[in-house]
């Protein structure tokens, strides 16, 4: 089912003084698709969700899950959360601790008073889903992290709810079982055609699980789109320096037309790819991820995006080295094969894939 | 939801501040007032009076002996036995909880009493044996002595003290004392140049604490110091209101205002000690053990003074108790004394209208009076963990500021409260000074119940399709059941052995145990007292056994369902 969010602030006091914790969304979340709010601490992603399951009140705007609305300052309507008949599981799960596994998942459908046979047969599909057949008479607060959160998720479906969301929902988990559950969770939610709604700080999680992924700052919605787009295409330096690892250079258009737009920075002119915007003479950003600066073999050379610099540091952290290099006066990272035999102090040359060095504007 | 908020908290400031604000209000307004019946006219004379009084002096030095002499004496105690607990590997360590939770259910009055029979100059069981078998002329010991009356008190408050320090103890940083070790030097000198200054904060709390306690005492001051004619002031206090031909309320309210101000003063430096606490000991959460020093030679005579100090703590009161019920005088154990046994004592108090009365109030305050209190402790728990305004900040202070009332001038603010309204000499007016007097140990247990209630607990209820209401019942209630038992088993035992406020307010018809077991200690019906003592520790221990098993029922049926 779609979510519309129409014009939606909020505003908290902190030490006297008042934050946006939204500003003006508007935001439209396409149905039976995977969409995730990706944005550091303090942006407004849960109190975005939130406002959607109903446990806060925006102070405008409206909100409406399908055809309903289920919030509206100007029409004075606010569906309390046990009325909207959605899904959520909470970054501490949220597990009752005094319930067995069975109580817990059985729960939203006894709150609803369903009839007992029908409880009991989609307490066990939704356990079968989640592989945790047998354990229903276990006290639900002794399983593994990752099978209280399989709990937490089965209960949030039991009730097969119009919108299942997530808060943060991987992050009291361990390294590897968060990768693990993360796989799992992406395979569960494919398996279903429902609208999922996932908050994290963690661009791999947002990047990895979702179809749609919106970064937020300051309680706006900076760029929407997909994975790809995000990772490769943003327009925006804030975007490009909050996923993944950056290079961020600045420079000024020289020239833009066919081909390839050249930036003059601090390091030289950067062939980058073209943008329609970029018109010569603005002041913009170049990124380029360490990933694609490419080190070339043999002695100073010469050419478009070719560059000459100092290998300040390298680490060697396992599947490869990463390094920083200081080209002219500007220091900047950069990842080497496991293999090369470049060493710390080493003078080396390096290329920067045109193809992949996008203009930013700030 | 948000519009019961809002009238809920400053509802609950005006019943809590009706609770504590005015008894201590009507103590300072009292104080200025010639007697009960005289009130609004305004006069300095029982101030003048009662600090005039020649006899002042020498009671103002015994409280100050007696208070800090016996804070000192526990606090040591509670520290070496915390120090063996935590530190070392002395046998039998479940002994130590035992230890800190047991003497608790003994009232204070009980325990008081056991030592008087004991040691007392002229038939003390302890002095009586010295003197039969080693042929003294005079027995040799004497409890009703100012360093008897700290002796028992520190006794009393030893629990309290380890409760505060054993936790300190086992949450400090031991690589602070292990650098000491490497530095070179020993145990002994680590012990005393590293841990007992880090300690400190907890330290300074319990003898602040143990200060406030003996300070509010009245069992250890009435049972062993007025035989002896040793006053401190809360006996002074009692003197003023309860002997002599017209008791003056007026000039115990000027003293016990001095008392209270005193008292609050040293709660607050325990709050602002607690509080530097926190900075000082440094809890960590790399989750190592404390190195445990071997005792080694030393361990099983150790152990033997624990041992020692359990017996007296837990054992001997109610052995003494139940031996003095059973003979008809006092007697030192012997062939004579087993044939002489008989249930004389116990009959007697069966038939004594008076101390079944009491025993009825008394099982009336613990059972209605508790149930009351944790209500209201509920309602108050939740407002100051859970809406955390500026409202419920104050609310929090409100409840804390009892803790600092000694029960005998708060008593007497009550007093001058009461007596203006149709509870006066009632069971109400009881059951209202010990629910504000005690609010804070119902207080406590809930707001750490409601603190473990982590808000997505509800939240998630209410995405699932809870109500609020439903809610409350399927997921708050039951997880609060463990603070809720907890906290009324505290305020049960606490009233079910209540003095010192209700020496004040009992009247005819409003008899409770406690008071009548001084009764027959000011007469000296030790057997009586002893019978009356057992089934008082009975009743409790009762209600203690259902209140457990009450709340291990519905937590267990929550579980089930």
């Amino acid at each position: 089912m779609e979510i519309r969010i129409r014009n939606l602030s909020k505003d908290y006091f902190s030490e006297g003084r008042k934050i946006a914790a939204l500003d003006q969304v508007d935001l439209n979340i396409p149905a039976n698709r995977i969409f995730t709010l990706l944005g550091p601490s303090g942006c407004g992603k849960t109190t975005l969700l939130r406002c959607i399951v109903g446990l806060e009140t925006p102070d405008k705007g409206e909100i409406a899950i399908g055809e309903e609305i289920v919030f509206s300052r100007e029409k004075n309507i606010y569906v309390p959360p046990e009325k909207r008949g959605l899904g959520m599981v909470f970054q501490t799960y949220a597990i009752w601790p005094h319930m067995n596994v069975l109580d817990n998942v059985a729960y939203p459908l006894q709150a609803r008073k369903l009839p007992k046979e029908e409880i009991v047969d989609k307490v066990a599909k939704a356990l079968r889903f989640v592989q945790l057949e047998g354990f229903e008479k276990r006290s639900a607060t002794k399983l593994s992290g990752g099978q209280q959160q399989r709990v937490a998720l089965a209960r949030a479906l039991v009730a097969e709810p119009k919108v299942i969301l997530f808060d943060e929902p991987l992050s009291n988990l361990d390294a590897k079982l968060r990768e693990e559950t993360r796989k799992e969770l992406r395979s569960f939610l494919s398996r279903l055609s429902i609208t999922a709604v996932y908050v994290t700080h963690d661009q791999i999680e947002a990047l990895s699980l979702s179809d749609t992924v919106a970064v937020m700052k300051n309680g706006r919605i900076v760029e929407m789109g997909t994975p790809w787009d995000i990772y490769f295409n943003s327009d925006q330096r804030f975007v490009a320096d909050f996923i993944g690892r950056a290079n961020i250079i600045e420079g000024k258009v020289k020239s833009a037309g066919e081909g390839f737009t050249i930036i003059d920075s601090a390091i030289g002119p950067i062939a980058c790819q073209g943008k329609n915007e970029a018109l010569p003479g603005r002041a913009v950003s170049v990124c380029i991820r360490p990933e694609f600066i490419k080190l070339l073999a043999g002695g100073q050379g010469k050419g478009q995006n070719i560059f000459w610099g100092h290998v300040e540091s390298l680490l060697f952290v396992g599947n490869i080295y990463e390094g920083e290099i200081r080209i002219k006066n500007t220091s900047l990272s950069f990842q080497l094969e496991p293999t090369t035999k470049v060493k710390e102090g080493d003078e080396i040359n390096l290329y920067f894939d045109p193809a992949h060095c996008s203009i930013l504007f700030n | 939801m948000q519009k019961t908020n809002r009238a809920l908290t400053p509802s609950l400031i005006v019943i809590v501040g009706i609770l504590t604000i005015c008894p201590v209000i009507m103590l300072f307004l009292g104080s200025f007032t010639e007697g009960l019946s005289a009130f609004g006219s305004f006069t300095l004379e029982k101030y003048v009076k009662s600090y005039s009084d020649p006899a002042l002096g020498s009671i103002v030095a015994n409280t100050l002996i007696f208070t800090t002499g016996s804070a000192l004496l526990a606090t040591i105690l509670a520290l070496f036995l915390a120090y063996l607990n935590t530190r070392t590997n002395i046998p039998f360590k479940g002994l130590f909880g035992l230890l800190s939770i047991v003497p608790m259910m003994i009232p204070h009055v009980l325990f008081a009493v056991s030592w008087a029979l004991l040691l007392n100059p002229s038939n003390g069981m302890i002095n009586l044996f010295f003197k039969q078998f080693l042929g003294l002329n005079e027995t040799p010991f004497n409890i009703y002595t100012l360093q008897g009356m700290i002796l028992v008190e520190a006794l009393m408050d030893l629990p309290m003290a380890y409760l505060i320090i054993a936790p300190a103890m086992s949450a400090f940083d031991v690589s602070l004392e292990e650098s000491s070790r490497v530095c070179g030097a020993s145990n002994l000198r680590t012990a005393f140049r590293v841990t007992l200054p880090i300690l400190r904060p907890a330290i300074l709390a319990a003898i602040t604490l143990a200060v406030v306690r003996s300070l509010a005492s009245f069992a250890v001051p009435s049972v062993i110091g007025m035989p002896g004619r040793k006053y401190v002031l809360a006996t002074h206090i009692y003197r003023v209101i309860a002997t002599g031909f017209a008791p003056d309320y007026g000039m115990a309210a000027a003293v016990g205002m001095s008392v209270l101000a005193a008292s609050i003063t040293l709660i607050f430096l325990y709050r602002y000690l607690t509080s530097e606490g926190e900075k000082y000991v440094t809890i960590s959460s790399r989750g190592y053990r404390p190195t445990v020093i071997d005792l080694k030679k030393a361990k099983y005579p150790l152990f033997g003074i624990v041992a020692i100090i359990s017996f007296v703590l837990i054992v001997l009161p109610l052995v003494v108790l139940f031996y003095t019920s059973v003979v008809p005088y006092s007697m030192v154990p012997s062939a004579k004394a087993f044939s002489l046994m008989s249930w004389k004592h116990w009959i007697a108090v069966i038939k004594d209208p008076v101390s079944m009365l009491s025993l009825k109030n008394s099982l009336f305050l613990g059972v209605v009076g508790a149930t009351l209190g944790i209500l209201l402790s509920i309602f108050i728990a939740y407002v100051v963990v859970k809406i955390r305004t500026t409202a419920s900040g104050i609310l929090e202070s409100l409840s804390f500021l009892s803790f600092s009332f000694p029960g005998i001038v708060i008593g007497i603010g009550f007093m001058w409260f009461f007596v203006y309204t149709p509870l006066y000499a009632t069971i109400w007016a009881l059951l209202i000074g010990y629910i504000a007097t005690y609010l804070p140990y119902g207080v406590r247990p809930l707001s750490s119940a409601f603190v473990q209630i982590h808000s997505h607990l509800e939240e998630s209820s209410r995405v699932c399709g809870g109500g609020a209401f439903y809610t409350m019942r399927r997921v708050v209630i039951p997880l609060l059941i463990p603070g809720i038992v907890s906290g009324w088993i505290l305020m049960s035992t606490m009233f079910v052995r209540e003095l010192s406020l209700s020496v004040v307010l009992s009247r005819p018809g409003t008899e409770v145990l406690a008071v009548q077991i001084l009764r027959f200690a000011e007469d000296g019906l030790w057997g009586r007292l002893s019978a009356l003592g057992i089934m008082m520790i009975f009743m409790s221990t009762i209600l203690v056994v259902i209140a457990f098993f009450v709340g291990a029922k519905l937590t267990k049926v929550n579980k089930d369902r």
